[in-house]
């Protein structure tokens, strides 16, 4: 009976999966559709592909994308784990501000967040749109969710543990460094790849920061909507999926992911 | 205890400190914007300061905006974490030494354009979409079913779109769980399906709760998605509200419809995780 | 230009200025054929004397006008027009920045201008006009050159968020059409040069349906109920609705908007989705019938020929957009002479080809593919211009139309 609860779980879990993955098999499709609108499939193409290499403005924007992407999952994770982690701990007086602080970005809807910086960095420091405008614009509202997601696993971490850490001799940073962020681990990835995600696609916020030469793939993508997408944007996601998959497939291979526990943290008590 | 007392100050003040910079102080902008005028120009005027952009935010033509929003949020938050808590469930306990690779393979397709992703939607869904074709080549229809721009497809590409971030916290949670435990509570009570409403659930609530919230919370402010795969039944509140800053000029109507929505929101959630928590872990 | 020589008086400046256009001279050039000539004069009897060749410059040919050829529809021999140099020739700044729609332009324009005065020009797109206006009016844009909608040049000209053109770098405004020349929304076009213009419209699948219909009243009908596309631009949407009700586009009577909007309201049910993305949704093939722009559906044509589009017979909507220079630019002389550039002949017909949109260029037509000039709701004659109106800037009242155009959108 066991057996047949866990076939059935695993069959579950293949088919949202595979509806995961339905529109990114489409899309990788698509990539090799000879009509210029990709709305119709016309026939097999693989001149996408070259094309793309030599549009200077898709590959200067998938730069730019991945350095603000980058930066963003960096700042935030940084900022977001610290933050989760103190209002996991943090006493019931500044509990209730602390967490409306943390959602209001997440509730903010974007134009308003997108329209707020620019007035900001407008009136403020006659911003005209530029790279850094970007950067902080995605850590801003990254911080949020990383928090979220380290807070919930740091919520029912066994301040013990931190507390021996101390007893035997190491610092704060030290205890924090080889007890807190292993333990933590699991929840600060999760929430780079989302981070990774968020700041990946963002149109809205972005198109309110950008200026000259800091334009991202979302923002160049969109403005193609009116005379068509080309399949170049579904090669360049393909490629983009390729090589991620190359290189999990490869850090998977050589060990990486696997712990000798099968767990990707210590037990916790 | 003064090792922790020390710790808790300077673990939350650079996060709390760039929020309040980049976030509190442009939101400031925003608040000021929404007590003033717009000229004729779209630009805001505070000369004459008025409550009147609230006051018209509570009017009729408003109120099915926001209710539809929330539906397709609440849509959202429910399904999502309904399909998603036994796959998180699955890579937990039979992931093994793979489960970081599971779970990047959650998050691996949405690390490609939105717009494709939602497009090859629009290839499945619309009328002569693979969905239509296949039921129209099994003889079960004639006429091609409208499932494109209607409530279904905004709900399906929402839940599909919220689907890692509801796995992901709900993954963070489960996995913290003891087998122990679960073997514990499973012997404890005559079914599996008990022990996990009364051990496992309660257990994995944070995690639970996180997903609402990272799902729940943006699916309200959703503005792209019911837009491309919704259609002229399905505006959603944060559609107007782009329409009144964008093609409306006024932005002060805009700001305060969206405080609106971002009140409504915070303390329409509070009271749903209160009362979620109150009797999950009665 | 508008102006007339009538023998009154000579303007000895612009005298001069047409002469060294038409023997394609800088000022340069004509004070060294003076100097030349005049010395010849002075020193003829010695040379005489000398009986060598006499020292008459051959006037230096400048650089030839690009030669962009058309890209669609066929080639058209080239007869010379007068694309005179700009005099004196100031040194352009190094880069020249533009924002501008998506391919909104003929491929070979920014190189040939690259080309030519060496200049460097990066073009970034925004994803929608309105989010454009939105960042030029809250402040400085870091951009040269944009193309707002002309109803919003005069707002733009009054906040001071466009600057005045230099129009001495900008004589191929000459191959402007009469009614390009003056326009009413930007006076002897002293802010502005006009890019393309167009006009709205319906399309439909002749696949899907086997009539003609040539009335608004067929984006109501309810045999294509699920069908339908409406224009998510609550201008041209009310405009729809209030030319069928014989009313003017830019009315702010509440009376009239109101009836507009219970016409609209009829049609919602029926509305299969509200979308500013007509080449898209007339390519899908979910839509049969939709409220679109005309030389978008000239581009979708190309590719799928059963989709045919009218201008209805009660009358429609003509619209157009111009190129300006952005106050706080940081390159106006490459800007000006770029839109400069974009008037002329050449360059303004390989943006009509490639983009299938009219341009407010009548020297160009010479050039323009014949299957575009042939289309009657690109090329209008002038019994349907007569019914096109123009949608004008309607300051605050504009307020009466969104607040109405959040009620239909909201489904009560």
């Amino acid at each position: 009976m066991r057996t047949d609860r866990n076939r059935l779980l695993s069959a579950y879990a293949v088919v949202v999966y595979i509806f995961l993955f339905l529109p990114i098999v489409i899309l990788i499709i698509f990539s090799f559709n000879a009509d210029r609108r990709n709305f119709n499939w016309t026939g097999f193409t693989l001149n996408w592909y070259p094309t793309l290499f030599s549009n200077r403005l898709i590959l200067g924007a998938l730069g730019v994308t991945l350095q603000v992407a980058a930066i963003a999952v960096f700042a935030s994770v940084v900022l977001g784990t610290f933050l989760g982690l103190g209002l996991a701990r943090i006493g019931r007086r500044w509990r209730g501000p602390l967490e409306v602080l943390l959602l209001l970005p997440m509730v903010t809807p974007e134009i308003v967040m997108g329209i707020s910086l620019l007035l900001f960095f407008a009136t403020l420091f006659g911003g005209q749109g530029s790279f850094t405008q970007i950067a902080i614009a995605h850590i801003t509202f990254c911080v949020s969710y990383v928090a979220v997601i380290v807070r919930a696993r740091a919520i029912g971490l066994d301040p013990h543990l931190e507390e021996a850490g101390r007893d035997l001799g190491a610092s704060a940073w030290g205890t924090f460094r080889h007890v807190t962020m292993p333990l933590l681990a699991p929840a600060i990835a999760a929430g780079g790849m989302i981070a990774f995600a968020l700041s990946f696609d963002d149109l809205v916020i972005t198109s309110f920061n950008a200026g000259v030469g800091s334009s991202t793939l979302p923002l160049y993508i969109y403005s193609k909507i009116r005379f068509g997408v080309t399949p170049e944007i579904n090669a360049v996601s393909t490629l983009i999926v390729a090589i991620t998959g190359v290189a999990i497939f490869i850090a998977w291979r050589l060990g990486t992911f696997s712990s000798s526990e099968g767990r990707l943290v210590a037990e916790d008590g | 205890m003064l090792g922790r007392r020390l710790g808790i100050g300077p673990l939350i003040l650079p996060g709390a400190v760039w929020l309040a910079l980049f976030f509190l102080v442009p939101l400031a902008f925003i608040a000021a914007v929404s007590f003033g005028t717009h000229d004729r120009f779209g630009r805001v005027l505070f000369d004459a300061l008025t409550l009147d952009n609230y006051r018209r935010a509570f009017a009729p033509t408003f109120i099915p905006t926001i209710s539809r929003s929330i539906y397709y949020a609440g849509m959202t938050t429910i399904l999502s974490i309904a399909i998603g808590y036994p796959v998180a469930f699955w890579i937990s306990r039979y992931g093994g030494r793979n489960k970081a690779l599971l779970l990047i393979l959650v998050m691996l397709p949405f690390w490609t354009s939105y717009l494709i992703r939602t497009y090859a939607w629009m290839i499945i869904l619309r009328d002569n979409g693979v969905v239509n074709s296949i039921l129209h080549g099994l003889g079960i229809t004639g006429e091609p079913i409208i499932l494109l721009n209607t409530d279904l497809a905004v709900i399906l590409g929402m839940t599909y779109g919220f689907l890692p971030f509801a796995i992901l916290p709900l993954f963070v949670s489960i996995d913290r769980l003891d087998e122990a435990l679960v073997s514990a509570a499973r012997d404890l009570y005559a079914n599996g399906r008990s022990a996990f409403i009364h051990v496992i659930l309660p257990l994995t609530m944070p995690g639970i709760i996180a997903a609402s919230l990272l799902t729940f919370i943006p699916a309200i402010g959703d503005y792209v998605t019911p837009d491309l795969l919704g259609g002229a039944q399905t505006t959603t509140v944060a559609k107007v509200v782009q329409t009144l800053f964008l093609s409306g000029r006024d932005w002060p109507q805009g700001s305060a419809l969206g405080f609106i929505l971002m009140a409504v929101t915070i303390i329409g959630t509070f009271a749903a995780v209160r009362s979620l928590r109150a009797e999950v872990l009665s | 230009m508008t102006n007339d020589y009538d023998g009154s008086k000579v303007d000895l400046e612009r005298f001069l200025v047409r002469y060294l256009a038409e023997e394609r001279m800088t000022r340069r050039q004509l004070l060294q054929r003076i100097s030349v000539v005049g010395a010849a004069v002075a020193l003829a009897p010695i040379i005489a004397a000398c009986a060598t060749g006499g020292a008459s410059a051959t006037p230096a040919t400048s650089s030839a006008p690009p030669t962009v050829g058309p890209t669609v529809g066929p080639t058209v021999s080239t007869v010379p027009t007068a694309t005179p140099e700009p005099t004196p020739l100031p040194t352009p700044e190094a880069e020249l920045h533009i924002w501008n729609y998506a391919d909104y332009m003929g491929e070979g324009v920014i190189p040939s201008f690259e080309k030519k005065y060496k200049v460097k020009v990066s073009t970034d797109f925004f994803d929608t006009y309105e989010g454009m206006y939105a960042r030029v009016t809250a402040g400085q844009t870091g951009y040269d050159i944009t193309f707002p909608a002309s109803t919003d040049i005069p707002g733009l000209v009054t906040i001071g968020k466009i600057q005045p053109l230099d129009l001495s770098l900008i004589p191929n405004r000459v191959n402007l059409g009469a009614e390009w020349a003056n326009p009413g929304y930007d006076p002897g076009n002293t802010h502005s040069m006009p890019y393309m213009w167009w006009t709205t419209g319906v399309a439909y699948d002749t696949a899907r349906i086997k009539e003609t219909p040539t009335s608004w009243t067929a984006l109501w009908d309810a045999r294509w109920s699920g069908h339908i596309a409406m224009l998510d631009d609550q201008r041209e949407a009310f405009a729809a609705a209030l030319i069928q009700l014989k009313f003017s586009a830019n009315t702010v009577d509440e009376a009239q908007l109101d009836q507009a909007l219970t016409l609209l309201k009829q049609q919602h049910p029926l509305v299969r989705i509200y979308s500013v993305e007509d080449q898209t949704y007339m390519a899908g093939g979910d839509i049969w019938i939709g409220h679109a722009w005309g030389s978008d559906i000239y581009t979708v044509q190309q590719k799928k020929p059963s989709v045919e589009f009218y201008i209805p017979e009660e009358g429609s909507v003509r619209g157009s957009d111009a190129a300006v220079i952005l106050d706080g630019a940081k390159s106006p002389v490459a800007a000006n002479l770029f839109i400069n550039h974009l008037l002329d002949a050449h360059v303004s017909a390989e943006n009509s080809n490639y983009i299938g949109y009219m341009g407010p260029n009548e020297a160009a037509r010479q050039f323009i593919s014949k299957d575009l000039l042939d289309t009657p709701w690109i090329n209008p004659d002038k019994a349907i211009v007569a019914k096109l109106q123009e949608l004008l800037d309607l300051g605050l009242d504009l307020d009466k139309y969104s607040t109405r155009w959040t009620e239909l959108k909201a489904g009560i």
